[in-house]
């Protein structure tokens, strides 16, 4: 019996990971297939010239900087002299500090004003016509996007893996928890998927069903250990789950956040401040606040808000060039992380502050100066607190500290080993047993238990997310998501890498969880959070807000700038 | 819109570096998966279970020295074969470091990188494995030794294969002592004496002493020293055993002169002599097939010169594994240079190219060959002349140098022997080691004789 059992539970092991790999394969396809092509739907034609230029994205800089999305070889035209922007309103001219001035119609533009097909737009001495692209003749096809696999075919998947997973973990301990939290599990997501689909009317959801195969994965493996644990995790989940709604309405007029943008800062500030005054610590980095039974980690959630504060559209970028104030937000939270000794989030947020910074400037010296003063910094600290040096003794040759520093490491690698590809059964590990395994060594724990090939997918999954947030850079309806979509996922893969390159000996061990995956509640809802960003990159996110093509009886001409979108499926 | 894109580049060269990284981990996993998921610390073969389907292991002539038989681990039939195997095939645990269950443990319980150890118990088969050794030079060797606790090395210097390995205090692996921790008898039993214990190595250092000397004093061997038993050398008084009267350089290696050989290494001086200590294997790591074995010291920097007269006679700080003194006879044996000792023959279905299992390797010349073919004869005639041609071996011609190793405290000293055969079908070099023997001419040589008798016998019938 016993070993039927065992035999049956091995059969299901070869099975999961496959069944993973089809998820993600499937949801990353269906995801690249369905992006708009980069076809424009209007033009600025210069008639002089009889020069058409195409107009590609939501917000187009226009100026004489080779660099910039519409370029005007014209010497009276500044390098970045205007953005030319899309709002589900129509269309928009902003003027971002250029010294000739742009005209609507002979009009000096003041503020941000709105433009229709047949405007003409003065920016130095050219002149230029907003058209439709197919008047201007250029050519446009509204054919083959792919049609994105449906949602429901890909949950039905997830719901196959989950309870494969929890059949094996069934198998392998007996534990009824199990059966239980994937059933809940798998009502979230469906929960998740009606209110997605029906309420909010997105019509796409692959980003979120990988987030909820990581997620699910961390679930199940927590389940086998210490179902209380599963148990937070599922709650978290759902916590998430709303913050991720909540984010995703709260940023979905990028013009709007900017208006919270001190707000924003201060209160993250403020939380992670009073973390020092009242907060609580565990293992050694005073960076939690306990509220009766709950704890969280307010340094998760400021990475929200430090994305929030980073992120800006184009206009704003093309007028404000210096971001101070972002500095000096990015300086004290890290100084506070630093203070906290929580140096683990504190590199985090440093990185995330590089990447934001030159994402937002292009300034490669801003970059320089900012690497500089934190190698200092780490000097001074090390010259300070020597001992802080000591985590890192073991890095590199954890295999002379196997009884002291390197401990975790080197149990981590040999119980990778032990798992091969497929892993020896969930539950039947030996990671589990050492501390802190379902977090910082839940990666090599999930290559004992379940197989290397899961634990790299998972993996995969987070550079996924990167390459995706990239993929739809240009497409996003403003630099806003560009900007926070991009450093919300190089956050989540530069986390990812310290958390798996941390306990394999390929980077020092910093502490920090795998995003996701690791057991932790504000970790696993601050990652959703950041999900919500690289969603909102998605121009199909907000569509239910689009009219249909309807033409509308009252102002016409108004209405056909409006209608003169991109396509949307 | 377009520069934000292109200025999120550096984010994907991190993304790049992330996928770099997992591929560097993974080919890292797959190259040491083998020898990470053996590590003792690995709970899922040290916890005892793991053998229940393990492979077989036998000795070169196919007698079974454990094999599992319905999820149980089982060993020889014969308990002193059991005995005298147990240092080399290991128990169910894994508190024997340097056996083969414990170094081959994942291979031997069935460790694949498709499966790591997670296969069903009845879709495991773990490979079997061929060792070296001989089962019955073992037993001849393990009674010989009796109640003494020592060691035992017989390899064939011709092709590097350990016949006889052997180490006391040992335990019967299929009925462990319940009493292994706390009954002194068993202290130390977890350890191969051969492979991981050092000692000072006596008089048995004179051969390298006599190799640098041969090598670098012209006409040291017509050197003559009168022998009066003792004498102050570099401060401190130099004794001997008994005065020997006037000697050659020969008759000094013979009768084992301490003083004659303190005169020497004072005259070569620390460099040459630590110089020839490491080529002949001292602060070295030896590495047999993956099992390590501790490190032979011999380290005079901070020696005065009374010190460094007793390094060059094995005394002082000098340290050495009987394994390594094995290796340097055979050097002198093999015309200088040693084939290293290896004690696994074969392992089913696995080709390791790290390990490169079951060929003969060469190692560093250690002399040349003409002080190796100087040194044979001066050994064979201290056999004939001095020990007794038949007292050493009544079937083999013997080549041997004995020492009696100092350890203070009021102890008896270790007996050491030595040394090698000449014979063309029984190339077989060996050394011995009985702690607190007293004499290596009288607890030593009769354990080594009984060791490589067997082991002719066994070659010889073999042939």
């Amino acid at each position: 019996m016993e070993e039927t059992v065992q035999v049956l539970s091995f059969f299901l092991r070869l099975v999961e990971p496959f069944i993973a790999i089809i998820i993600t394969v499937m949801c990353f396809i269906s995801l690249r297939g369905s992006r708009r092509r980069e076809e424009p739907l209007i033009v600025l034609e210069d008639e002089q010239e009889e020069i058409g230029y195409p107009v590609l994205y939501w917000e187009n800089s226009i100026g004489r900087s080779r660099n910039s999305d519409i370029c005007i070889q014209d010497m009276t035209v500044s390098r970045d002299h205007a953005v030319l922007l899309r709002r589900n309103d129509g269309w928009f001219i902003t003027d971002t500090g250029s010294k000739s001035g742009v005209y609507v119609n002979g009009e000096k533009v003041e503020e941000r004003q709105q433009v229709a097909i047949g405007d003409r737009i003065r920016i130095g001495t050219t002149c230029l016509v907003l058209r439709r692209a197919s008047e201007a003749g250029a050519n446009v096809s509204r054919r083959n996007i792919r049609k994105s696999i449906p949602s429901p075919l890909i949950l039905a998947i997830i719901t196959l893996y989950v309870s494969v997973f929890a059949m094996q973990t069934l198998f392998n301990t007996g534990a009824m928890e199990a059966a239980i939290c994937a059933g809940a599990f798998i009502a979230e997501i469906w929960v998740f998927f009606a209110v997605s689909a029906i309420a909010f009317k997105r019509p796409n959801i692959e980003l979120e069903a990988l987030a909820m195969l990581l997620t699910g994965t961390g679930i199940m493996v927590s389940t086998a250990h210490n179902p209380r644990q599963a148990f937070v995790q599922l709650a978290a989940s759902a916590v998430g789950v709303g913050l991720y709604f909540f984010i995703l309405w709260f940023i979905e007029i990028p013009d709007r956040v900017s208006k919270w943008y001190i707000i924003i800062s201060v209160l993250s500030l403020v939380l992670l401040a009073s973390t020092l005054v009242i907060g609580t610590s565990i293992n050694g980095a005073k960076n939690w606040i306990v509220l009766g039974p709950v704890s969280i980690q307010p340094s998760e959630f400021a990475k929200i808000a430090y994305i929030f504060v980073g992120a800006s559209t184009l206009d704003v970028l093309q007028t404000k060039k210096s971001f101070t104030m972002f500095i000096a937000v990015s300086a004290l939270t890290i100084g506070i992380l630093v203070l906290m000794s929580d140096f683990g989030s504190a590199v985090i947020f440093f990185v995330t502050f590089l990447i934001i910074s030159f994402m937002r400037s292009g300034d490669i010296k801003t970059v320089i100066l900012a690497v500089t003063a934190a190698l200092l910094g780490v000097v001074i600290m090390l010259t300070v607190k020597p001992y802080i040096a000591q985590r890192f003794e073991a890095w590199g040759h954890v295999w002379e500290y196997a009884d002291s520093s390197g401990y975790q490491q080197v149990n981590s690698l040999i119980y990778s080993a032990s798992g091969g590809m497929f892993g020896v059964g969930t539950g039947l590990g030996w990671l589990q047993y050492l501390f802190a395994s379902e977090n910082d060594l839940v990666f090599c724990l999930i290559c004992e238990e379940d197989g290397c090939i899961l634990a790299l997918l998972t993996a995969a999954i987070i550079g996924g997310f990167m390459l995706y947030a990239r993929g739809v850079a240009t497409r996003a309806r403003s630099t806003f998501y560009s900007i926070s979509a991009c450093s919300a996922a190089g956050l989540l893969v530069f986390q990812a890498a310290l958390n798996i390159f941390g306990v394999t000996d390929i980077l020092p061990l910093t502490g920090v969880t795998l995003p996701f995956v690791s057991y932790g509640g504000s970790s696993l809802a601050a990652c959703w959070g950041l999900l919500a960003f690289i969603k909102a990159a998605d121009e199909r996110t907000y569509s239910r807000h689009r009219p249909k093509k309807t033409v509308s009886s009252e102002k016409p001409r108004r209405s056909t700038a409006q209608d003169e979108g991109f396509v949307e499926i | 819109m377009r520069k934000t894109r292109s200025r999120s580049f550096p984010v994907l060269l991190m993304t790049l570096a992330f996928f770099a990284g997992l591929i560097y981990f993974i080919v890292n996993l797959y190259v040491h998966s083998s020898s990470w998921s053996s590590m003792p610390q690995n709970g899922h073969l040290s916890d005892g279970t793991g053998l229940e389907h393990a492979g077989t292991i036998t000795d070169r002539n196919g007698v079974v020295l454990a094999h599992s038989v319905d999820g149980q681990r089982l060993y020889n039939d014969d308990e002193q074969i059991r005995r005298a195997c147990l240092h080399v095939v290991g128990d169910d645990s894994v508190n024997i470091g340097t056996a083969i269950q414990t170094v081959y443990r994942s291979e031997i319980s069935g460790y694949n990188f498709v499966f790591g150890l997670g296969a069903p118990k009845d879709f495991q088969n773990g490979a079997g494995m061929t060792l070296t050794i001989d089962s019955a030079v073992q037993k001849a060797a393990y009674q010989a030794l009796g109640s003494n606790r020592g060691a035992v090395v017989v390899y064939n210097y011709k092709t590097g294969e350990i016949i006889c390995l052997v180490s006391t205090p040992t335990y019967d692996p299929q009925y462990k002592p319940e009493d292994i921790e706390t009954n002194d008898a068993y202290e130390g039993a977890y350890l191969n004496r051969a492979l991981s214990s050092t000692y000072p190595p006596g008089s048995t250092f004179k051969l390298i002493t006599a190799a640098a000397a041969l090598e670098s004093i012209d006409d040291v061997e017509n050197r003559k020293y009168m022998c009066t038993g003792s004498e102050n050398i570099g401060g401190k008084e130099i004794s001997c055993v008994e005065a020997s009267g006037e000697i050659d350089f020969a008759q000094a290696l013979m009768y084992s002169c301490n003083c004659y050989f303190a005169h020497l290494s004072l005259e070569l001086g620390k460099d040459k002599m630590t110089t020839k200590a490491e080529l002949e294997g001292f602060n070295k790591n030896l590495i047999i097939d993956g099992i390590e074995t501790a490190t032979s010291k011999y380290d005079v920097t901070c020696a005065n010169e009374n010190e460094l007269a007793w390094s060059g006679v094995g005394q002082y700080n000098v340290m050495e594994t009987p394994i390594n003194m094995a290796v340097r006879s055979a050097a002198v044996a093999n015309g200088g240079t040693p084939v290293m000792p290896r004690i696994v023959r074969h392992i089913d279905g696995i080709a390791d190219p790290m390990l490169n299992i079951g060929s003969a390797k060469t190692g560093q010349a250690m002399m040349s060959p003409s002080v190796a073919q100087k040194l044979s004869d001066m050994m064979e005639r201290t056999v004939n002349e001095y020990y007794g041609k038949y007292y050493v071996s009544d079937r083999l011609t013997v080549c041997a140098k004995t020492g009696t190793a100092e350890v203070g405290n009021g102890k008896p000293a270790h007996a050491w022997v030595t040394g090698f055969s000449r014979d063309e079908d029984c190339p077989l070099a060996f050394s011995v080691i009985v702690e607190n023997g007293s004499s290596g001419y009288q607890a030593a040589i009769p354990v080594a004789s009984a060791a490589i008798n067997a082991a002719a016998d066994a070659l010889r019938s073999a042939s």
